[in-house]
């Protein structure tokens, strides 16, 4: 069992799981049932920042079009169209070794596909989580069980890792935003 | 002024009205007016969830055949059978404070009586809302209209109440059935013979 974290929570990964080097993060949602209608489509993405909280490039933006990043420390393993069943519904693999030293911070979002046409929003999504696990040994190290209570928001962060004297630490954030991916994107990159 | 909300959109309902008791869930819909046919007849109905969003058993299915649930929190105020006029078209009263604990959400539904028989669906209806009324002051606090997103569906899960904590929210749902009461009762953990 991995540590429960809860909203602003953080932990410094260097003292909770000092061999961890693959970081597999998971996250994880279910929408309101019903069988009419239109489906879900929800789609986890990482930002990668350098120290002045931008992004370098649009590479660092890791999406299910963009699925390695340039270090390749960033992987995504790809898309989920529906967030069906229990478990982790997408999955990033994160090799620390490998990330650009120059890379400050990693921003795992989620966000709604088409949620303004689809007049969807995270008040329709439930049991959101994420979690990272060590990808050797599958041992969950932590995990973020987000409570339910976002509203309108079409995009929230759900944590970010971060590097704080050299070591690489997680915060569990859950901050919902209403303008969707754009919003970050608009966040993040340098215009 | 009631606060009217979106599908999807969460608000406080005891934090933003201290010392709330007691309060009405009012229903309602018209359906199109046409001559001959088949009437219409809705039925609103209040599904008591546990933890996981499950029923325990029938007795938290609260309908005009089961009028009363949650140890008497819950009342049924009646089948209404044509949903003709303005206003609520059918009620359901419950006592906040009464509530027992392992209650966490209690979802509102409306469903259309025989819909398979009668061919019809919640395309044909319109103009359907629920509401929450302060019972002791008349007050409406929340609003939530449907809107015109239906067609097929024969059951609509519109809006649960649910605790967050120590207080009380609402949520506005809007998830549609095309398997009618069935349909609803299997979502909720209730199988119906």
């Amino acid at each position: 069992m991995g540590i429960n974290l809860s909203k602003g929570e953080r932990i410094n990964l260097s003292k909770e799981a000092p061999s961890l080097k693959k970081v597999g993060v998971g996250l994880g949602w279910d929408t309101n049932s019903t069988d009419t209608g239109v489906d879900f489509d929800l789609d986890a993405s990482v930002f990668m920042l350098g120290a002045n909280g931008k992004i370098p490039s649009e590479k660092h933006f890791i999406f299910y079009n963009n699925l390695t990043s340039p270090d390749g420390g960033v992987k995504h393993t790809g898309d989920n169209l529906t967030g069906a069943g229990d478990g982790d519904d997408e999955t990033l693999f994160i090799e620390l070794a490998k990330v650009d030293a120059a890379i400050n911070e990693l921003v795992f979002v989620v966000t709604i596909h088409e949620a303004e046409k689809r007049k969807q929003n995270f008040g329709q999504v439930r049991n959101a989580f994420i979690r990272l696990y060590d990808q050797e040994t599958n041992k969950e190290v932590a995990k973020f069980e987000l409570d339910e209570d976002f509203s309108k928001e079409t995009a929230v962060e759900f944590g970010k890792l971060y590097k704080k004297d050299g070591q690489w630490r997680f915060q569990a954030v859950g901050q919902g935003y209403n303008s969707g991916l754009q919003g970050f994107v608009d966040k993040y990159f340098d215009n | 002024m009631a606060v009217s909300l979106s599908k999807g959109q969460k608000v406080d309902l005891t934090k933003s009205n201290p010392g709330l008791k007691k309060i009405i869930v009012g229903l309602g819909w018209d359906t199109n007016k046409y001559d001959g046919g088949q009437d219409f007849d809705l039925d609103a109905s209040a599904f008591i969830l546990g933890d996981g969003g499950k029923v325990k058993d029938e007795k938290d299915f609260v309908f005009y055949n089961n009028p009363t649930g949650a140890q008497g929190a819950l009342v049924h105020t009646g089948d209404n059978r044509s949903g003709i006029g303005d206003g609520d078209d059918e009620q359901i009263n419950i006592d906040i404070s009464k509530i027992p604990a392992d209650v966490q959400k209690i979802a509102f539904a409306i469903t259309i009586h025989d819909a398979e028989v009668r061919k019809q669906n919640f395309g044909q209806v319109a103009n359907a809302y629920v509401r929450v009324i302060n019972e002791e002051t008349g007050a409406e606090l929340i609003r939530y209209d449907l809107g015109e997103d239906f067609s097929i569906e024969t059951a609509i899960v519109l809006a649960e109440v649910y605790r967050n904590g120590t207080e009380w929210k609402f949520n506005a749902i809007g998830s549609g059935f095309q398997g009618g009461l069935s349909a609803l009762c299997a979502n909720f953990g209730l199988s119906v013979a």
